[in-house]
């Protein structure tokens, strides 16, 4: 066997990857980061990865799921009763674990789930409720309302940085893979048009499902890491419907349906919230609102799309023939 | 044996028959045009033999073997597909893309990269200059053949073409009646042709199939089914002149 580089990879673009995350992976070091910035990248990195995940089923595939909390939750406390069961466990098998769990999950509720739009959206809503309830209720696994404490690890707290860099890297990179590959079309095939997308032999209910898994799985590995990271959790805060508004929120702010979008609009939600919500806990749901209000109505591909917009009178001008004759 | 048949086939949209109990049967090689005024239920047979739909009585059968209540995206991989009377490209996607996403279901009919394979399409019916465009950048004749290239990309053994003539200007009407002859000529697949534009359906079609009110009403060839007094009652006053063209 021959391995040969994908087609879909320009090396170019590989080639900037590797260096953002190895820059990444050095920056406590190099700029010498305080523990509030390092924690607060940390939990970009699992926001990031979280938006990213949501994307794919409400990007790519157009179907906008307000229930990623049940998935971040479930991956969340299996993550952590596995720990407490076996704290001599590596943390990454118990993550994985809440992943595994979660995207099972996921795919157990999908076919609740085969609607279209603004149906399945609804329905993403009660299945991502009923969650909560029924998680809140069931102390013998989540401990109710109290919650479950895990031993408190500031090592594994700091560690969590290149964890959380680890899974954004290998998130982001699926979803480039995703975007570029033939499964990303048949995705945005469905999104555009399910019927006709069927037509042309494009099975909408077996991707949705498999994404709606994978995607499922994914947030359900954060929630684990996120469960490492704070050593306390409470299913109405894991399985809340803010968390599952946040995802939404995230990608919409970002650039629905776009590679890059989830990672700016993560970073911009996490940093607006920890500012606004020390400075003026009132406003900064408002403020969420108008942001929204104004991308629905002026730049449906959220921060991406203004990016482009930018850059494009400014490429023009660096385009602009100077000696060169333009034909 | 035929290639496709339809036997008994019938769908009801509560009261209304849209198809009522319609037999027919497509050969190898062949072009059947399928005729009939508005709402006579052609576009509703389509959605019946394509999988969209699924019959509430009669089958239809692939090659003998039952078809009809599968869905749509396994018909098409076992070679029956469709194509949509108001064309339906995938408008975020580009004319090659759009066409990529149908080679990847061609049911092991066809070799070599999906790719490649809808370049192949695209130069065939005559895009092939156009496959980094947006569908939306196409005029509408474009996009009825990219519609077409789309479901020439699945290999497909039955081609279901919903007025792929229909609608555009009598010179590209006449080059898309070539391109359709061609596919069946060149390409080998058997096609049955829903068509207003009596010109094209006439000269194209071996046989021709009427429906009125969801019923099967005449059969034949274009010059016999033209003089059937029943097809001459259901198109009267609906332009029937133009179709002794
Ligand atoms: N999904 C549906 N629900 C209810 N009625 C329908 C549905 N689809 C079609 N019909 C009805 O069935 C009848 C047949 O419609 P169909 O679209 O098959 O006709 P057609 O022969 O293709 O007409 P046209 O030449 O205008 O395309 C019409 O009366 C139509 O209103
Ligand atoms: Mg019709």
């Amino acid at each position: 066997m021959s391995l040969r580089w994908p087609e879909i990879v320009p090396p170019r673009a590989a080639l900037a990857f590797a260096a953002g995350v190895v820059a990444l992976a050095v920056a406590p070091w190099v700029l010498g980061l305080s523990p509030y910035s390092h924690n607060l990248v940390t939990l970009a990195f699992l926001m990031v990865s979280g938006a990213l995940a949501w994307n794919w089923m409400g990007g790519f595939v157009g179907q906008v799921s307000f229930g990623h909390a049940a998935m971040f939750g479930l991956g969340g406390f299996v993550a952590a009763r596995v720990l407490l069961a076996a704290p001599e466990l590596p943390a990454p098998l118990a993550w994985i674990a809440g992943g595994l769990v979660a995207g099972l999950f996921a795919l157990g509720a999908h076919p609740t789930l085969r609607l279209r739009g603004p149906y399945f959206s609804i329905a993403t809503i009660g299945v991502g409720e009923a969650a909560r309830l029924v998680f809140t209720y069931w102390e013998d696994f989540t401990g109710g309302s109290s919650g479950l404490s895990l031993p408190i690890d500031s090592d594994m707290k700091y560690r969590l940085y290149w964890w959380g860099l680890g899974l954004m890297a290998l998130v982001a990179a699926a979803s480039f893979l995703i975007r570029r590959s033939t499964l990303g079309l048949q995705l945005l095939a469905i999104k555009a048009d399910v019927d006709a997308a069927a037509d042309v032999g494009v099975s909408a209910t077996f991707y949705q499902d498999l994404v709606f898994c994978l995607s499922g799985a994914v947030v359900g590995v954060s929630g684990g890491l996120w469960a490492s990271y704070f050593s306390f959790i409470e299913p109405n805060d894991m399985f809340g419907f803010d968390r599952s508004i946040g995802f939404v929120l995230m990608t919409v702010i970002g650039g629905v349906g776009t590679v890059f979008g989830p990672v700016l609009g993560a970073i911009v939600f996490v940093l607006l919230r920890q500012f606004l919500l020390a400075s003026y806990p009132q406003l900064y749901l408002g403020l969420y609102g108008l942001l929204l209000i104004f991308i629905i109505l002026f730049e449906p591909l959220g921060l991406t799309g203004l990016l482009l917009r930018l850059s494009r009178p400014l490429r023009r001008w660096a385009d602009r023939p100077a000696a060169a004759p333009s034909p | 044996m035929s290639l496709l048949e339809t036997r008994a086939l019938s769908k009801h949209f509560g009261g209304l028959r849209a198809v009522d109990a319609v037999d027919l049967a497509l050969h190898p090689g062949e072009i059947l045009g399928v005729i009939g005024p508005n709402g006579a239920g052609k576009t509703t047979l389509f959605s019946l033999m394509a999988g969209s739909l699924p019959p509430s009585d009669g089958e239809v059968l692939l090659e003998g073997q039952r078809i009809s209540g599968q869905p749509a995206h396994r018909l098409v991989r076992r070679g029956v597909v469709r194509t949509h009377q108001i064309v339906r490209p995938f408008p975020n996607l580009s004319v090659l893309e759009n066409v990529t996403v149908a080679a990847l279901h061609a049911g092991g009919r066809a070799e070599g990269p999906p790719r490649e394979r809808a370049r192949e399409v695209l130069e065939f019916v005559g895009l092939g200059d156009r496959t980094h465009a947006v569908p939306g950048a196409l005029t509408l004749a474009g996009r009825k053949r990219l519609e077409l290239a789309r479901a020439l990309a699945t290999a497909p053994r039955v081609l279901l073409l919903d007025e792929v003539v229909a609608g555009v200007n009598p010179a590209e009407a006449m080059t898309l009646a070539a391109l359709i002859r061609a596919i069946r000529d060149r390409r080998h697949v058997a096609v049955i042709m829903i068509e207003h534009v009596m010109p094209a359906v006439m000269s194209l079609s071996d046989r021709v199939v009427v429906l009125d009110h969801g019923k099967k009403i005449a059969e034949g060839t274009p010059a016999e089914v033209v003089k059937h007094p029943q097809v001459i009652e259901a198109y009267l006053g609906k332009g029937h002149a133009g179709a002794q063209a």
